[in-house]
C-alpha cells in the first residue's frame, strides 16, 4: 500500500520487505553507545541524539522530524478511530516477528476492524537500561518495515528510561489513528442469525510459536507467529461484501474470547464447526502435545469477521485473494438458539460449550 | 484400535488424526449402541483420570451414549485428591524466609485449610496464591528438573518441590533423585497410586458401578495387573487411551465384558500399554519410593495408596527437614470448605451440578473447592465445556 502521499519518505533509507526476518545489517545508525544508559531517557543529549539518529532517522516522515511537542497531520475526512495498545512480549523476537511489528500491527488492526483506515501511529518505547541498542534498532526497523506494508507513518513518539531491573528490556505502546467514512456500519448490534462467521486463516499460530519458542520446544520444523496487520486485506472484503456486520482481531484468548464477546447479552448464539476451522498441522501437534487448545491460543494476524449469508462466499473470495487470507474459511454460523451462548460442533455432531478463557493458556502437566 | 496400532507398530509416521476419525467413531457408537441394547439394563461405567473426563467434555462423547449407559468420573485427579495437609504444609514453606516453593501451575490456585483473612465470601481458604501475594516465593514449574535448576541457581536456598501427582508424575521425580538432587532440593510427599483407591470404591455403600475404564497413562507405568482383583469381583476393565477413539473402544470392550458376563481385564489401549507395565520405571520407582498410606482429600486414609521417600533418600523429604519449623496444627484443618461436596464428586457419588455452589460460588475464575480448580478436575471440566447445561438444541436459520 501507498502511504498518505503528505507524508515523504526517506530514501536515504534501505528498502525493506513486509518480512521481519533478518535483513542484511546495516551500519548501526547510534554507534556511541552499545547499550541503553538512563541519560537516554533524561531528555538531555542523549536523548535527542537517540531520537534523531535512531527514531526520526528510520520512521523519517516530516511531522516526525520537525520534532514538535504534538505532530501536525492532515485530515482524510469522516470520522475518526482512535486507539492504543500496550506491547509486551517474551521472547520480543520469536519465529516469524517481533516486539516492533506486533506493536505496529496490534493497533492497526484495531483500527482496521473498526472499518477505519490506519494513518498514523505513535510510538511510545519504555526501555530498561543495557538494553542492547543493536536490539532495540532491529526493533525499531521492523516496525517501520510494517508500518510501510501498511500504509502508515510513525509521527510522534516518546523515550523514557527504566533502572536495571525495572522492566523486561523493552515495552512498546502505539496509539493510532484511522479515518471511517461515515457510512460505515458496524457491531455486534447489526448482527443477525443467518449470519455467516469467517475467520481469515488458521488459528493459533502466534500463541504457539510464541509458547514453543519459550518453552524451548523443538518439533524438528519451524512454526511463525502470523503477526501481520490486517487493514489492506480488511479493506478488499469491504469492497465486495458491504453487509459486513462485525469484524474483530482475534488476539489475545483466540477465537474463544472473540466469540464469546459477539454473543454476550445477546439473543442469538454463534456455532463453531470444528472441522471447518483451519489449524495449521504444527499447531495441531503442538496443542495436542502442550495441552491446549487451539481455539483458545493467541492470533496476531487472524480476524473474526460476521456477514450476512448472502455475501459469504464473495467475502471469502476476497479473503482467499489476499495473501493475509488465503487459508481463510466460513467456520460457523450465527443461531438463534441457544443464545447468548458460542459453541463448538464437532465432527461427530456432538456440541460442547465453548467457553470464555479463564486465564493465561499454560502447559497442562498430565 | 487395531488398524491404527499396526500402522505405528510398522514405522507408520504417528497420526492423532486416525484416532479423532469420524467414521470410526461413529462406527463404535453404533456398536455401543448395539451392545447396550443387547444387555438391556442401564450400566454404569466409571473413568478415574481427569485427563479422560477433560476429552469427554471436549469433544462432548457422552452425546454418543445411549441413555442406558452412563459413563461416570472417578477419583482421577491428582489436584482434587491432595490433602489438604499438603497444600497447607506448601503454603507454610513458601512463607516461610529462604525458601523458594516450586509447583505444578495446577496446583497454585487449589485452597488448603487456612482460612483467608479479609475474605466475606463464606468459607473461603487460602491457596498458593495467596500465600503469593503476601510475599510467599511462589515458583510455576512444568516438571522436577525445573526446580532442580532452581536449586543449583539458589544454592543459599531452600527449594521445595511439591510433589502431586500420580504413578505417572512420580516417576520423574524417582528418576531426578536417583541420579542426584542438590542437597537444598526437598520434596512435598503428595503422590499417590492409584490402585488401591479403586479397590476402596467397591466397599463403599450403594456402589453400582459395572466398569472401569482405566487411566491410560497411569497403567503405562503400572501395567494392567494390579486391576486384576476387581474383575475377580465381577467388575469389568478396560485401559483406556484418551483421544475419541479410544474412550469409545474402551466402553466397547467394557459393554462387552459385560454383556458375555465375563468380566476381565482388556487391553484396547495396547498401543502404548503393556500388561506388564514399564519395567524399568517401575523398578526406579520401587528404588526411591515405598507405598504408604496417605489420605486422600474428603475421601479417606488409604493403606498402601501413597509414595513415602525410602530411607536412603530420606535427606530429601521436605516434611523431615522442616518438621521443626512447620505448625502443625495448621496443618490440619477441615478438609473440604462448607457446602462443598468435592468429595462426593470425586467419588462419582453426584454430578457437579448437582451440588449447590457449582457455578455459583464456585466457578473456574473463583474456584471454592480442589475440583473447580485443576484442569484434570471434575467440576471444571463440566462447567468449561458445558456438560451442566442441557443438550446444546442449536436453532439455526
Amino acid at each position: 500500500m501507498a502511504p498518505p502521499d503528505d507524508l515523504v519518505q526517506d530514501a536515504t533509507l534501505p528498502a525493506r520487505g513486509s518480512s521481519s526476518a533478518e535483513p542484511a545489517q546495516p551500519a548501526r545508525l547510534v554507534s556511541r553507545y552499545d547499550s541503553i544508559r538512563l541519560s537516554h531517557g533524561s531528555g538531555g543529549k542523549l536523548t535527542l541524539e537517540l531520537i534523531e539518529d535512531l527514531f526520526v532517522s528510520v520512521f523519517s516522515n516530516e511531522p516526525l522530524r520537525e520534532l514538535t511537542d504534538a505532530a501536525i497531520v492532515a485530515n482524510h475526512g469522516g470520522r475518526i478511530a482512535f486507539a492504543t495498545d500496550s506491547h509486551t512480549v517474551k521472547p520480543a523476537f520469536f519465529p516469524g516477528g517481533d516486539i516492533g511489528r506486533l506493536a505496529v500491527a496490534g493497533t492497526i488492526n484495531d483500527l482496521a476492524v473498526m472499518g477505519a483506515k490506519p494513518a498514523y501511529l505513535t510510538a511510545a518505547f519504555l526501555l530498561e537500561e543495557g538494553y542492547d541498542m543493536a536490539e532495540l534498532e532491529r526493533v525499531v526497523r521492523s516496525m517501520k518495515a510494517t508500518a510501510d506494508e501498511a500504509g502508515v507513518a510513525i509521527v510522534a513518539g516518546d523515550t523514557k528510561v527504566l533502572e536495571r531491573g525495572h522492566g523486561d528490556g523493552v515495552f512498546i505502546n502505539t496509539t493510532g489513528i484511522g479515518f471511517l467514512s461515515d457510512d460505515v456500519r458496524l457491531g455486534v448490534s447489526y448482527v443477525r442469525p443467518g449470519d455467516k462467521v469467517l475467520v481469515n486463516g488458521t488459528l493459533g499460530d502466534h500463541g504457539i510459536a510464541v509458547m514453543s519458542r519459550r518453552e524451548g520446544l523443538e518439533l524438528g520444523a519451524e512454526l511463525d507467529s502470523d503477526v501481520a496487520p490486517l487493514n489492506g486485506l480488511i479493506e478488499q472484503v469491504m469492497l465486495v461484501a458491504p453487509n459486513v456486520r462485525f469484524m474483530r482481531d482475534v488476539t489475545r484468548g483466540g477465537l474463544a474470547a472473540v466469540a464469546n464477546e459477539v454473543v454476550l447479552r445477546q439473543p442469538f448464539g454463534l456455532r463453531v464447526f470444528d472441522v471447518a476451522v483451519p489449524i495449521h498441522e504444527l499447531v495441531e501437534q503442538y496443542s495436542e502435545m502442550l495441552g491446549i487448545d487451539p481455539l483458545l491460543a493467541a492470533n496476531e494476524g487472524k480476524l473474526l469477521l460476521i456477514v450476512a449469508a448472502d455475501e459469504a462466499e464473495a467475502a471469502l473470495g476476497a479473503m482467499k485473494a489476499h495473501p493475509l487470507g488465503r487459508e481463510a474459511a466460513i467456520i460457523g454460523d450465527i443461531v438463534r438458539k441457544p443464545e447468548g451462548v458460542a459453541l463448538v460442533e464437532t465432527a461427530y455432531g456432538t456440541r460442547r460449550v465453548l467457553e470464555m478463557p479463564i486465564e493465561e493458556q499454560l502447559p497442562r502437566i498430565c | 484400535m487395531t488398524d491404527a496400532g499396526s500402522e505405528r507398530a510398522a514405522g507408520g509416521a504417528f497420526r492423532p488424526e486416525t484416532y479423532k476419525d469420524p467414521t470410526l467413531v461413529l462406527e463404535l457408537r453404533d456398536r455401543i449402541a448395539a451392545l447396550a441394547a443387547e444387555i438391556g439394563r442401564p450400566v454404569k461405567l466409571m473413568h478415574i483420570c481427569g485427563t479422560h473426563e477433560h476429552e469427554i467434555g471436549r469433544f462432548a462423547l457422552r452425546d454418543l451414549l445411549p441413555d442406558s449407559v452412563t459413563l461416570l468420573a472417578g477419583p482421577g485427579c491428582p489436584v482434587c485428591v491432595c490433602d489438604n495437609e499438603y497444600i497447607n504444609m506448601a503454603i507454610q514453606l513458601s512463607l516461610t524466609p529462604g525458601v523458594i516453593l516450586c509447583s505444578f501451575g495446577d496446583m497454585l490456585a487449589v485452597p488448603g485449610s487456612i482460612p483467608l483473612e479479609g475474605e466475606r465470601r463464606g468459607d473461603v481458604r487460602m491457596s498458593l496464591l495467596d500465600a503469593r501475594a503476601r510475599g510467599g516465593d511462589v515458583r510455576t514449574v512444568y516438571s522436577v528438573f525445573d526446580a532442580k535448576r532452581i536449586a543449583e541457581q539458589n544454592p543459599e536456598k531452600e527449594v521445595v518441590f511439591f510433589s502431586v501427582g500420580f504413578e505417572t508424575t512420580v516417576v520423574a521425580v524417582a528418576a531426578m533423585l536417583k541420579r542426584g538432587a542438590p542437597d537444598n532440593l526437598t520434596i512435598i510427599e503428595a503422590n499417590y497410586y492409584t490402585p488401591p483407591a479403586t479397590s476402596l470404591l467397591p466397599e463403599l455403600d450403594g456402589f453400582d458401578i459395572e466398569g472401569f475404564m482405566l487411566p491410560g497413562h497411569a497403567v503405562t507405568i503400572t501395567g494392567l495387573r494390579v486391576y486384576e482383583h476387581l474383575a475377580e469381583r465381577g467388575i469389568a476393565c478396560a485401559s483406556g487411551g484418551f483421544e475419541p477413539v479410544d474412550v469409545l473402544a474402551a466402553t466397547v470392550s467394557l459393554l462387552e465384558q459385560l454383556r458375555d458376563g465375563k468380566p476381565t481385564v482388556a487391553n484396547p489401549y495396547a498401543r502404548l500399554v503393556k500388561y506388564d507395565g514399564n519395567e524399568k520405571a517401575k523398578r526406579e520407582l520401587d528404588e526411591v519410593f515405598e507405598l504408604a498410606p496417605i489420605r486422600w482429600r474428603g475421601i479417606a486414609e488409604i493403606p498402601a495408596s501413597g509414595y513415602w521417600l525410602r530411607e536412603a533418600f530420606a535427606a530429601h523429604s521436605a516434611a523431615r527437614r522442616f518438621a521443626g519449623r512447620l505448625d502443625p496444627v495448621a496443618l490440619r484443618g477441615a478438609e473440604h470448605p462448607k457446602g462443598c461436596r468435592c468429595a462426593e464428586v470425586t467419588l462419582g457419588q453426584i454430578r457437579p451440578d448437582e451440588c449447590t455452589v457449582f457455578g455459583k460460588l464456585c466457578t473456574p475464575d473463583s474456584p471454592y473447592g480442589p475440583c473447580m480448580v485443576s484442569h484434570e478436575g471434575t467440576c471444571r471440566a463440566w462447567y468449561v465445556y458445558g456438560m451442566h447445561k442441557d443438550r446444546l438444541q442449536v436453532e439455526a436459520v
